[in-house]
């Protein structure tokens, strides 16, 4: 390979790697919008949320990672729950902006309770991960993106499967069609709402914690949900393959762009592809065209 | 000024209406010297907010055991600004209709350039603060304002003559934040850097909220720089970076500015920090070497404190020592006056908090040293003599 | 208990203050206004300059999103173009204050049709992420050009000249920035009174049939767009001359957001609402540091509390008024008006 192919491929392999951690975040996006049709900022928080729930457990509680990790994710889960139950069911009905707004809220709610609780100081997360490099062939590759590759591979497809065969994900994708018609069948709708944000969020809190590993935490480390809202919109707001995908092209565009033209190009090629995109496919590539009627 | 004139008075008039509406008019006390602070306790230059506030508190009560400045009592009055400027610019008003105040301490280079035309209106008052942007260091723009300490070029070009000496013609890598902070020093450094003989081979320019780097350590990778010099951050992703750097076998050596100098900060990072070098004008709480006042610092806190620290107790010693020249020529207490006897400290000896004796002839002290951590002993060892770039 | 209220003729039911009482109180705000400059010292004049900037913004805000119904989370954007406008004005060219302001809101006009253009296309939620993107590019283009902006350090402005007399401290400016957003206020108010503040209305509350009524759709949400984003370039303008330098970093996206929060709470749809919304949530977090003052004696480190608790109660408020109140304050407002036009009937 010569060097230049070689530098080629590893900066997208860097990029699709950092694509699938947006993939993961991007589908906590999903699952809440697929049932509840919210879009939750607040996504970006709970995320946060899990990072630092996991640095109390990790190193607070000096706790080992494989306790940690999911009581992190737990954690993420019950906020969720917390969160619908108290802050979004009341609001059904209201516009979309209206919830929007509400997650927003929250949002700022949870950054000022995370401040007030672990105080504004960035931090590390201890070291639970592999730091043996991985080399394939020639190309390397950080072991850190290697993991978060895993896990994509692992969550997205499990939740394709789940909503395919299990009967809490077809409950919910009856209920995201047609809400009426699924309680008609007997469907627990509101079960459904919070088995939505609960999974949601528990997603959300677990790419936290990957996030977390590679690049520290802090209070404001939820703008990262901001790039993810970008996928979401991209892939599509209700398509879990979408999520995956337009978290993969995004993270090679951003690595591209960053390494090809500059890091100051990055942010900007990620919403000028969400403005064409808003312009040609306003419902994302792989999501539903809503059809509205009179 | 006629509207001025007026306001004044009815001002005076209404002072009874003012306190009527509930607003906080402290009686003004003459023998009082205040300092005014917009300090940010929290945000994410909140592990900074706190050790300068320390710092601050801690000369100041220094100087009134030992009688104040002229007899007069030294105060403090602060708020907490969570870095942000329009809320330090919030601070900075309500605290100037508390007191009469004529130092300031700022906290961003956003409010120091922000809050500059209302200092030149005011022209009674001078300020120093937590930004060393090279941008300030320029007395007929910035005439009441100085930076305790080398601006962030002149740090950058102390770095550039530690590696000429250690290693003539080495190669360079400029890795900044895509921020005002980050940018900052960046097309000087390149002029420097090839006065000296450096060659800088590429620039990397992150987004400020970028998490992963791995692209960026590839780029670092294919340029294979004997430095790479990283400047706008405090500290991530420089732990992230290094990491990959070790697993790839990189040679490069790392290197910082100030604000990511704290040993406090790299104790958490661990073995992956060893190695790591920066610029520190100041001297670390943990030093050997003799230093009265670093004596004085230990006796009164026994635990380690931060650099942010060392700049605030350091920036209040500089405030409070033009205050006292003024005083001592029998002058009035205003911006003019008060640079001007700033600008009078000549091989001034700080007590050890900067190794060498300063002299500040314009709007910065441009003297540092290199500093290593030491993984193993989780501190900041001296790297290099203090180096100067006075012109 | 309000009686002999009866009009006569259509103008008497359309005027924008129908009786005496809302008289009597625009008069006494008028008052305070005039008076205010006299009786407050340097920190809350500062505050009350604050104050108007930002009544002017979401005032601007309230048009395209409270009566036309199109979310935006470009508003820091818009008036960072119009700070821009007035920094490049005053530095290049000179042209006097009251041009320099007009300019700004004329170019972010344009800069807001250009935004607002996917609204066709796309509405609700997509246009409001359609215009964080456009803040975003616009972020961007104040960072990399150079030549017109001075990239990340920004620009820095003389104070401002009217007629002649420079406009250096906050008492100077409070009596230039309150008859402007007065002003803009005034045309708000009375834009709702024509067909054109008409038809917005009836975009909201549901575009099909505004079609179907003869609005073309697309000319009066540009119009929207771009009379929301006049206002939010004057502001910027205002803000530019107020705190005379003007960075990327100035305006960040959580502006935007404020902006928003700001209608929220104060109604939707009501110019009032506007006026209440900025007012209160632009005093909201300085009422905290006195809160935060005044219960330092008792938690430690109260200082630190401050930043975190204003983060949270501005999220409590967002949420709370919609959960709540989702018409704003303007409807407690209301509410409490009704109570005295029943009176003592009611209880």
């Amino acid at each position: 390979m010569s060097d230049e192919l070689l530098f080629f491929t590893e900066v997208s392999l860097a990029g699709l790697g950092s694509g699938a951690l947006l993939s993961i975040t991007a589908l906590a996006f999903v699952l809440i919008y697929k049932a509840t049709r919210v879009i939750n900022l607040a996504v970006s928080e709970i995320l946060m949320l899990g990072g630092y729930l996991f640095f109390a457990a990790a190193a607070g509680f000096g706790l080992p990672a494989w306790i940690a990790i999911p009581l992190a994710i737990i954690g993420g889960g019950i906020v969720g729950a917390i969160v619908e139950r108290g802050v979004i069911r009341p609001m059904l009905g209201e516009s979309a902006i209206s919830v929007f707004m509400v997650t927003v809220g929250l949002g700022s709610v949870l950054v000022g309770l995370a401040e007030l609780t672990w105080g504004t100081d960035p931090r590390t997360l201890p070291e639970f991960m592999s730091n043996t490099p991985i080399f394939l062939g020639d190309v390397y590759l950080s072991p850190k993106i290697a993991i978060a590759m895993a896990v994509a591979a692992v969550v997205v497809p499990l939740f394709l499967l789940l909503f395919r065969f299990w009967r809490g994900g077809v409950a919910l994708r009856a209920t995201a069609t047609d809400q009426a018609a699924a309680y008609s069948c007997g469907i627990n709708v509101p079960g459904v709402f919070s088995l939505a944000w609960i999974i949601g969020c528990a997603t959300a809190a677990g790419a936290g914690i990957l996030l977390g590993a590679i690049g520290g935490i802090s209070p404001a480390m939820g703008v990262f949900g901001l790039s993810a809202l970008v996928v979401v919109i991209v892939g599509g707001l209700d398509s879990v393959a979408g999520a995956l995908i337009g978290g993969l092209v995004i993270g090679l565009v951003e690595a591209l762009a960053g390494t090809y033209l500059g890091g100051e190009f990055k942010m900007v090629t990620t919403f000028g592809i969400l403005i064409v995109a808003l312009m040609i496919r306003p419902y994302g590539l792989f999501g539903t065209t809503e059809i509205e009627r009179l | 000024m006629m509207l001025n004139w007026t306001r004044r008075k009815i001002l005076a008039s209404a002072a009874a209406m003012t306190l009527a509406l509930g607003v906080p008019a402290i009686a003004q006390d003459n023998q009082e010297i205040v300092i005014g602070g917009s300090i940010p306790l929290t945000g994410v230059f909140g592990f900074a907010g706190v050790g300068i506030e320390a710092g601050m508190q801690d000369y100041i009560k220094i100087l009134n055991e030992e009688g104040g400045i002229d007899g007069r009592k030294v105060r403090l009055s602060y708020e907490d600004t969570g870095y942000k400027v329009d809320t330090s610019v919030a601070v900075f008003n309500k605290l100037t209709s508390q007191d009469e105040i004529h130092l300031y301490y700022g906290d961003s280079t956003g409010f120091a350039k922000t809050i500059n035309p209302e200092l030149d209106r005011r022209g009674t008052m001078i300020m120093a603060g937590a930004s060393f942007a090279s941008e300030l260091n320029d007395p007929a723009k910035f005439p009441a304002q100085f930076l305790a300490g080398p601006d962030y070029t002149e740090m950058v070009s102390i770095l550039l003559e530690f590696i000429a000496k250690e290693k003539p013609g080495a190669t360079i890598m400029l890795v900044n934040s895509d921020t005002e902070f980050g940018r900052d020093p960046i097309a000087k450094t390149k002029e420097r850097a090839s006065a000296l003989g450096l060659e800088v081979v590429g620039e990397i320019i992150t987004p400020p909220t970028a998490v992963d780097v791995s692209t960026e350590v590839l780029k670092l990778r294919r340029a294979r720089p004997d430095y790479a010099i990283f400047h706008g951050y405090i500290l991530a992703p420089l732990p992230e970076f290094m990491n990959q750097a070790k697993q790839l076998g990189l040679e490069t050596k790392f290197m910082g500015t100030f604000w990511s100098m704290d040993s406090s900060i790299w104790a958490d990072v661990g073995e992956a920090a060893n190695g790591f070098m920066g610029v520190m004008p100041y001297r670390y709480y943990y030093d050997t070497e003799a230093a009265p006042m670093l004596d004085k610092i230990r006796e009164m806190r026994p635990q380690y404190q931060s650099t942010a620290y060392t700049q605030g107790f350091l920036t209040a010693m500089l405030l409070t020592e033009a205050a006292k020249r003024t005083l001592a020529a029998g002058q009035e207490l205003n911006a003019k006056n008060l640079k001007a006897s700033l600008n009078t400290i000549k091989d001034f000896d700080t007590g050890g908090l900067i190794g060498v004796p300063i002299s500040i002839p314009g709007n910065s002290i441009p003297v540092g040293r290199i500093y290593q951590y030491d993984a193993a002993a989780k501190q900041m060892k001296p790297a290099s003599d203090w180096i100067s770039v006075q012109e | 208990m309000r009686i002999a209220t009866a009009k006569q003729s259509y103008s008497s039911d359309e005027a924008l203050l129908r009786t005496n009482t809302q008289w009597a109180w625009m008069g006494i705000l008028a008052l305070a206004l005039l008076a205010a400059p006299f009786l407050l010292d340097g920190y809350w004049l500062y505050l009350a300059c604050l104050v108007t900037i930002n009544v002017a913004s979401a005032t601007g805000l309230n048009i395209l999103t409270g009566f036309t119904g199109l979310v935006s989370l470009g508003q820091a954007a818009f008036m960072a173009v119009g700070a821009y406008t007035v920094a490049v004005l005053q530095r290049d060219v000179g042209t006097p204050f009251l041009f320099n302001l007009l300019a700004a809101g004329a170019l972010t006009a344009i800069v807001g049709v250009l935004v607002g253009l996917p609204s066709l296309r796309v509405k609700g939620l997509y246009l409001a992420i359609a215009t964080i993107a456009a803040s975003f590019i616009l972020h961007f283009v104040f960072v990399n050009w150079q030549s017109l902006t001075n990239g990340p350090s920004g620009i820095s402005l003389e104070p401002a000249t009217f007629f002649g007399a420079p406009l250096t401290s906050n008492f100077h400016l409070y009596w230039v920035f309150v008859p402007i957003t007065a002003l803009m206020v005034l045309g708000a108010a009375n834009l709702f009174r024509t067909r054109i503040g008409r038809a917005f209305i009836a975009i909201r509350d549901r575009d099909i049939s505004a079609e179907v009524l003869g609005i073309p759709l697309l000319r009066y949400k540009l119009l929207s767009f771009a009379i929301s984003s006049f206002y939010a370039g004057i502001a910027g303008g205002m803000w530019a001359y107020f705190f005379r330098v003007v960075t990327p970093e100035s305006f960040p996206f959580i502006t935007s957001i404020f902006f928003l929060a700001a209608i929220i709470v104060g109604g939707m749809g009501t110019i009032l609402g506007g006026i209440v919304g900025a007012v209160f949530m632009t005093l909201v977090p300085e009422l905290l540091r006195f809160l935060v003052e005044w219960a330092s004696p008792f938690v430690p480190n109260a200082g630190t509390l401050l930043s975190p608790v204003r983060t949270v109660v501005f999220g409590a408020l967002i949420v709370g008024f919609l959960v709540f109140e989702p018409q704003g304050m303007a409807e407690i407002i209301q509410r409490i008006r009704r109570f005295f036009h029943l009176w003592p009937f009611r209880k």
